[in-house]
């Protein structure tokens, strides 16, 4: 279990309102694992950083496993040397100069809690077989593949068995097919240890694919929290839509509004769209539609629009189609013929899959309550 | 989870243990008192030799019997001598050239080897650096032996193809030897610039429709401006502030620079402590301004040609004029390598000095090498010299290690000063160190009397070759990422651990450079030295300046062999450790 209360991190010499991490409070129950998403510079990292005590917090109290590991309020920190964790990083941070083993033994050959090398070693080498890596344990480090270091990392933060596992961008440095083989073992392990982790990514994708929670956080806030489909399906501002993914947004007015279900008037047309949790009838809107949330056709539907750039993706076809003013992503799959530049067509927008919020919603960063 | 290798250190939230608190005792700890044993020992090493110059050139009477008072009469009285301009115009001439000649000479050769397809590279690049391990007071012999006036065999031979001698005891006679001598530093700093040099840049100039020749002078060498700069400085400095060519050189034609005006003067019955620490203090100012300057111009441009993943820098194909490259090297190994060496073994092996001839090979022996070990003076010498250069390369490797880890790894505040305190010694002439360092230990009222013992001149070699060493060590510190020992810590690692097991380790490369270079800039150093032995502390390189001096040649050259095959099995050994400790490293 790990819990974040009013987590601060300023770093001096920058503006004095734009704190790293901005009063985070968060809670993330024992076994889960939980991916921190956003942007670059979003504060994601620096969170993770303070909870493996790599960076001491401003401000805030960061809490494992029922244990007050830092509250400078009370003069409190312990180093990350004296925290029950493992980390991970992007980098893989493997040491060049050390065996797979000797790397792996490490962490059980320093500290308080040291054993002896025997031991050490017979763990290591489980702790290797756990990530398929026991044929390479007396390789010299550096002759292993990127994959099979980050392998080694995992391994090596594994080993002397922490209450939390933190992992820093662990995927980005592989390459793509590589990427998602080394997502699923990490979820697998993860799964069979039921080891309480955080995983930060800038990646949607892969925070979808392998979180029980995802938490999305913008400008040193949490901006929204919840399971993985939930995120996706229903984001609650228009930051998370478009980080999401969601890249055609249309400006219009709700008129009227009923369980859940608005009706936006967009100019002369109204949407009947399915999602709209916390709007009222009058209320400014935007209206957010997935590329795939059209249906295209060159005799009938809702809005006439002409075809104005076409990219052929293999299993399906980008457009920009402009309708009026407005130009739209619209993803086709499984279309054999493209169309071409110039081609007239219709656009008809999936109402159930269009997503409601109120507009300049990112000005209120909105916080869902940790579900457990 | 199974079991928790880090017991929770307290259930209790509320009282947290004593350990755990950011009170004054989490100073108490490995990583704290190194730091700061290191940081005041930079700071106490860099700053009083300096500080005790300029006090000495605020005193009316320095060291005197009697009283002293602040005064600015040192300066007046220094720059209104008649002879002090042109001590100032001869010290900058004599630098300044020196200084050209090794950029064209070092950076010309570095450039060969890098960048181009001249054959024999191996050899060459061992006939550039070769040169290193000639002491510098060897080199001054020798080549005042081969080209004195009347005596010298290259004279002789000059002569007898009917050219003009060339005479050493004159300023460009200076410029000549000291170039030989400093050139293998710019030529290593040459090569580390051309090879760290992105060649992709100039591909693309090429690719714009810029001729090869136009490449070179608008890209290349722009490009390694910042390295022709602080190489240039540093020969400067080098040049400005040894003792050696200045003074077996220098006096002899009697042209003076301010080392040898400094020695003079304190030589000088009484000394004239005052008019020593005013040149100090000029030469330093000089240094301080140039290395501000060479800092300055070099910002920036360092970054670019070390950012972007992969680039190579790519050899050229130069045609015939490969040839001509190799045949540079030949020559340049055959002025600076084989002629002095040649020199000082044939004096070596003569009773007395004769120029080389088909009668003097009857007189050939080994008597002056059973002469160097048979007089307990030398043998002394020798030891004294192994025993204070070694325990310097000892310290300042070091020493420079957790400096670097300061300066590199940590947000300390005050790191910048520290990094600055580190290389204010590379701005301090090696003279005005020595002045420094003796006036401080004969004025300063300390509990242990250090004059005259060995820890005097470890402190001198000690401050002396610190910025090399940091020089060194700051870019292997650099090399390593932080994560590493993030990763140390976060295994449960202490500070002390993650030092000892991952950065130690790493750095061995770095360190055993900085240990190697610093022991043998300090068992060759004199300018130093040359202030701050007493008997009972000679070392090497002073005996050999004492005996040129007396005119003992043969025991000179005979010594001064000894010392060069020492220095080689130095290298060797060397050589040979790190590559057992050099580390297959693939990112």
């Amino acid at each position: 279990m790990i819990k974040l209360t009013g987590l601060i991190k300023r770093y001096p010499g920058r503006t004095v309102t734009a704190n790293a991490v901005d009063g985070l409070d968060l809670e993330i129950p024992e076994g889960q694992l939980v991916s921190l998403l956003g942007p670059s510079g979003c504060g994601k990292t620096t969170t993770l950083r303070m909870i493996a005590g790599l960076e001491r917090n401003n401000g805030g109290i960061i809490e494992i496993d029922g244990t007050v590991v830092s509250d400078p309020a009370r003069r409190i920190f312990y180093g990350a040397d004296r925290r029950p964790i493992g980390i991970v990083f992007q980098s893989y941070a493997i040491w060049p100069h050390m065996t797979v083993e000797q790397n792996v033994m490490f962490p059980l050959t320093v500290g308080r809690r040291k054993i002896g090398r025997e031991a050490a070693r017979r763990r290591a080498r489980e702790a290797l077989d756990m990530v398929g890596l026991a044929d390479f344990a007396t390789r010299p480090a550096p002759d292993l593949s990127g994959g099979q270091q980050q392998r080694v990392a995992l391994a090596r933060a594994l080993v002397r068995e922490p209450k939390v596992l933190l992992l820093d961008e662990p995927l980005s440095n592989l390459d793509k097919g590589l990427r998602d083989r080394m997502r699923d073992q990490i979820r697998e392990v993860q799964l069979q240890l039921g080891i309480t982790t955080v995983f930060v990514t800038h990646d949607q994708d892969e925070a979808l694919a392998i979180s029980d929670q995802v938490i999305l956080m913008n400008r040193g806030h949490i901006v929204e929290h919840g399971k993985p489909q939930e995120i996706y399906t229903f984001p609650r501002s228009e930051f998370t839509a478009r980080f999401l993914g969601v890249s055609n947004s249309l400006d219009g007015v709700a008129t009227d509004v009923t369980e859940g279900h608005a009706v936006v008037r967009i100019g002369d047309a109204e949407l009947k769209c399915a999602q709209a949790e916390g709007v009222r009838a009058g209320d400014e809107v935007s209206v957010f539609l997935r590329p795939e949330s059209f249906r295209l056709s060159r005799r009938e539907g809702m809005w006439p629009g002409t075809v104005e750039f076409s990219i052929y993706g293999g299993d399906c076809w980008d457009y920009h189609v402009r309708v009026g003013e407005t130009l739209h992503r619209v993803r086709v799959y499984q279309e054999k013929v493209g169309l071409k530049k110039g081609d007239a067509v219709f656009l008809t927008p999936d109402q159930d899959a269009a997503i409601v919020v109120l507009r300049n919603s990112d000005a209120v960063p909105v916080v869902k309550t940790a579900a457990s | 989870m199974a079991t928790l290798l880090e017991t929770p250190p307290s259930t209790d939230a509320t009282k947290p243990p004593v350990n755990a608190r950011l009170g004054w005792r989490r100073f108490v700890n490995g990583r704290y008192i190194t730091l700061t044993v290191a940081s005041i020992l930079v700071a106490y090493l860099a700053l009083v030799p300096v500080c005790t110059m300029v006090y000495a050139s605020l005193q009316s009477n320095f060291l005197g019997i009697g009283g002293s008072h602040w005064t600015l009469g040192n300066y007046s009285h220094t720059f209104s001598e008649p002879g002090f301009w042109p001590l100032v115009a001869n010290s900058f001439g004599y630098a300044i050239s020196t200084a050209v000649v090794c950029i064209v000479v070092g950076f010309g050769l570095a450039w060969f080897v890098t960048r181009t397809n001249a054959p024999f590279k191996g050899f060459a690049r061992a006939a550039a650096l070769v040169p290193m391990i000639i002491p510098g007071v060897l080199n001054t012999i020798a080549w005042s032996l081969l080209l004195s006036p009347e005596q010298g065999p290259v004279n002789q031979a000059l002569r007898k193809i009917g050219l003009p001698a060339f005479d050493v005891y004159s300023l460009h006679g200076m410029i000549f030897v000291q170039a030989m001598h400093v050139v293998p530093i710019a030529f290593l700093m040459g090569t580390a610039a051309f090879s760290a040099m992105d060649s992709s840049l100039e591909e693309a100039a090429m690719a714009s429709g810029a001729s090869p020749v136009r490449t070179f002078f608008t890209i290349t060498i722009r490009m390694v401006r910042p390295a022709i700069l602080s190489a240039a400085l540093l020969m400067f400095i080098q040049s400005i502030s040894t003792f050696d060519v200045p003074q077996l050189i220098g006096v002899p034609g009697h042209t003076y620079v301010f080392v040898s005006k400094i020695y003079a003067a304190l030589q000088a019955f009484p000394a004239d402590y005052g008019t020593v620490g005013v040149i100090g203090v000029f030469v330093l100012v000089i240094a301080v301004v140039g290395l501000v300057l060479s800092r300055r111009a070099s910002r920036g441009a360092a970054v670019q040609t070390i950012t972007g993943k992969g680039f190579k820098a790519t050899v050229q194909d130069i045609g015939k004029w490969r040839w001509v490259g190799f045949a540079l090297f030949v020559l340049f190994f055959i002025i600076a390598v084989v002629m002095p060496i040649a020199m000082l073994l044939w004096s070596s092996l003569l009773p007395g000095y004769e120029p080389p001839s088909l009668h003097a090979m009857h007189d050939l022996s080994f008597k002056n090498y059973s002469n160097v070990f048979h007089r307990p003076v030398l043998m002394k010498a020798l030891r004294n010299s192994i025993i204070i250069s070694l325990s310097a390369a000892i310290i300042v490797t070091a020493l420079s290690a957790v400096v670097a880890y300061i300066t590199v790894k940590t947000k300390i505040v005050g790191r910048g000063v520290l990094d600055t305190l580190a290389t204010i010694p590379i701005a301090v002439p090696s003279i005005v160190m020595g002045v420094g360092i003796l006036y401080f230990y004969l004025s300063a009222p300390l509990p242990v009397h250090l004059y005259g013992t060995f820890a005097i001149m470890i402190i001198a070699f000690v401050t002396i070759t610190m910025p090399y060493g940091m020089r060194y060590v700051v870019p292997g510190m650099a090399a390593i990422k932080d994560e590493l020992e993030e990763a140390a810590t976060s295994s449960g690692a202490s500070w002390l651990q993650g030092f000892r097991r991952v950065f130690v380790p790493l750095l061995m490369p770095s360190l055993l450079a900085s240990f190697l270079y610093s022991m043998i800039v300090s068992f060759r150093e004199i300018s130093a030295a040359i202030f701050l032995y007493t008997s009972g502390t000679e070392v090497v390189s002073v005996q050999i300046y004492d005996l040129f001096r007396n005119g003992t040649y043969p025991v000179v050259a005979a010594l001064g062999i000894v010392m060069v095959i020492f220095l080689v099995i130095l290298v060797a050994v060397m050589q040979g450790l790190s590559r057992i400790f050099g580390i297959k490293q693939r990112h």
